[in-house]
């Protein structure tokens, strides 16, 4: 049995494009506006046989995966410590509250002039992005750790290591997912803004080679590449919240 | 006692700033001492004033796609919660646009709406329409359970219902979804100045990015980020003056 809300779904996505193809057929004379689906697929197919996407859709996924796997360990380990500890907590905050409320793309030419124009500009914008968002929600969810759960690990008599090991990161563990979900949309603009800014690969640089070249069907290739990688990343999270998370009830979106 | 350790991290994260920039660096194209930021912050706004055009800008279309959101966000959202059929039918697309890197969607409103203010208000609107929808969605759905039973008991009819019990219920929610839109559209206003424009917080910064001029660099970051805290220090204020009966009712 098919689920209603998913052959809904469904039909809206088909009859969306569909509409779309017809009505940009019949009313525009040329593809600059508008390129229908179908020729945006030909420009997808053809793009991907030469060999140019591979090396653009690589670039951005290894600065991607670089800059987030780091901001991890970093943005956990620093979160943990400002939870724990009042005093790193007052020391870091001004800075770190500071860092967040500035829009991503406003610092991205800082690290272009500091770090240079290559592949290691575009981690540290990923890794600094998502390391504050990691780092903040950390830091709540040690801060409002149900204290019976301590009690029940003081009369366990477990070790200070233990009660951090498995309580205190465990209950920790949905915020942290949350910081991560909220660095992954952010990182993606920050690392598609810096491309933008200053590469010669990538999925940012495409987007700018192809508005600035007015080649249509290019573009609307790039924008389909980068909603199928913001969907992806986003269930991807959403699977790995199930997985590790399964108590909590997650969000629809 | 409390703030000392917060202010002292403040000074001395600047101290060491200023060693770092005046003393290690020395040198003015990568990085400037914080005095020479409020200097320059100062005589952009009192003295040459060239920053006013700038912030009038930005406030201009920032204020419009906000407004534009709020329009949208909170009856889309609403109408999606009360009807599955408009749900299924809207969300993929609109998870599509919600997770699409918002700057994919720059260059193409440009082809389409020029480098007009409109294409400017749009990236701002698309930017803040989501986090509104999806919190006046789901003040509708988690409210409309439990009061709506008390509702029909008073026998109150569905416009009474909606306008008694169901919209002043979601206030919350859409307040706190405000709250959160603040911070999106400023990026949104950073990323639509970038594109084909002459004035405006983000066309200063990415002029000063590009000419390596890095105390009004560092001015245009800092215009941000207190636009940035007092927009969000705004809408809690209200959010607690508009619904003083509950605290803390957000959707991350």
């Amino acid at each position: 049995m098919v689920r209603k809300d998913l052959s809904r779904g469904f039909l809206s996505v088909l009859g969306g494009l569909l509409l779309w193809e017809v009505l940009t057929r019949l009313l525009l004379e040329n593809e600059l506006l508008i390129p229908p689906p179908s020729s945006v697929l030909r420009t997808l197919w053809k793009l991907g046989s030469s060999g140019a996407l591979n090396r653009h859709l690589f670039a951005t996924l290894f600065e991607f995966v670089c800059g987030f796997s780091t901001a991890c360990v970093v943005g956990i380990l620093l979160g943990y410590l400002m939870g724990r500890y009042r005093w790193f907590d007052d020391l870091m905050d001004p800075w770190i509250a500071t860092l967040y409320s500035i829009p991503v793309i406003a610092f991205v030419p800082f690290i272009i002039i500091w770090f240079g124009i290559g592949l290691l500009s575009k981690i540290i914008v990923v890794f600094k992005i998502t390391a504050v968002a990691i780092m903040l929600n950390t830091a709540a969810g040690i801060k409002t750790i149900d204290p019976s759960l301590l009690e029940l690990a003081k009369s366990l008599r477990l070790k200070p290591f233990e009660t951090t090991y498995k309580i205190r990161l465990p209950a920790a563990l949905p915020y942290i997912i949350t910081g991560m979900r909220l660095g992954v949309g952010r990182a993606m603009l920050g690392v598609i803004v810096a491309e933008l800014m200053a590469a010669n690969a990538g999925l940012g640089y495409l987007l700018r080679d192809a508005s600035e070249t007015w080649d249509s069907p290019k573009l609307f290739v790039t924008v389909v590449l980068l909603a199928a990688m913001g969907m992806g990343s986003f269930a991807l999270i959403r699977k790995g919240e199930q997985k590790l998370a399964p108590w909590r009830e997650t969000a629809e979106w | 006692m409390k703030g000392t350790l917060k202010l002292i991290s403040i000074f001395g994260g600047l101290v060491l700033w200023h060693i770092l920039a005046t003393r290690i660096i020395n040198d003015t194209a990568l990085l400037v001492s914080p005095l020479v930021v409020v200097v320059k912050g100062y005589e952009m706004l009192f003295v040459t004033a060239e920053l006013y055009p700038h912030l009038y800008a930005s406030s201009w279309i920032f204020l419009n796609g906000m407004l534009l959101a709020t329009l949208v966000g909170v009856p889309l959202g609403f109408l999606m919660a009360l009807s599955p059929v408009v749900r299924d039918y809207v969300n993929p697309w609109m998870t599509a646009l919600y997770t699409t890197p918002r700057i994919a969607f720059a260059p193409v409103l440009l082809l389409w709406f020029g480098i007009d203010i409109a294409s400017k208000i749009i990236i701002v609107f698309l930017g803040c329409v989501f986090p509104i929808l999806i919190n006046s969605f789901y003040g509708m759905r988690v409210v409309s359970r439990e009061f709506v039973e008390v509702g029909r008991s008073f026998r109150l009819s569905r416009g009474a219902l909606f306008l008694k019990i169901l919209l002043p219920a979601s206030v919350p929610f859409i307040l706190a979804g405000l709250r959160l839109a603040v911070g999106r559209g400023l990026t949104g206003v950073a990323i639509a100045e970038w594109f084909g424009a002459t004035e405006g917080l983000g066309y200063m910064i990415f002029f000063a990015g590009q000419t390596l001029n890095i105390p009004i660099l560092f001015v245009g970051v800092a215009v941000f980020a207190i636009l940035g805290i007092l927009g969000f220090q705004i809408l809690k204020i209200i959010e607690e003056l508009a619904t003083p009966w509950r605290k803390g009712f957000e959707v991350k």
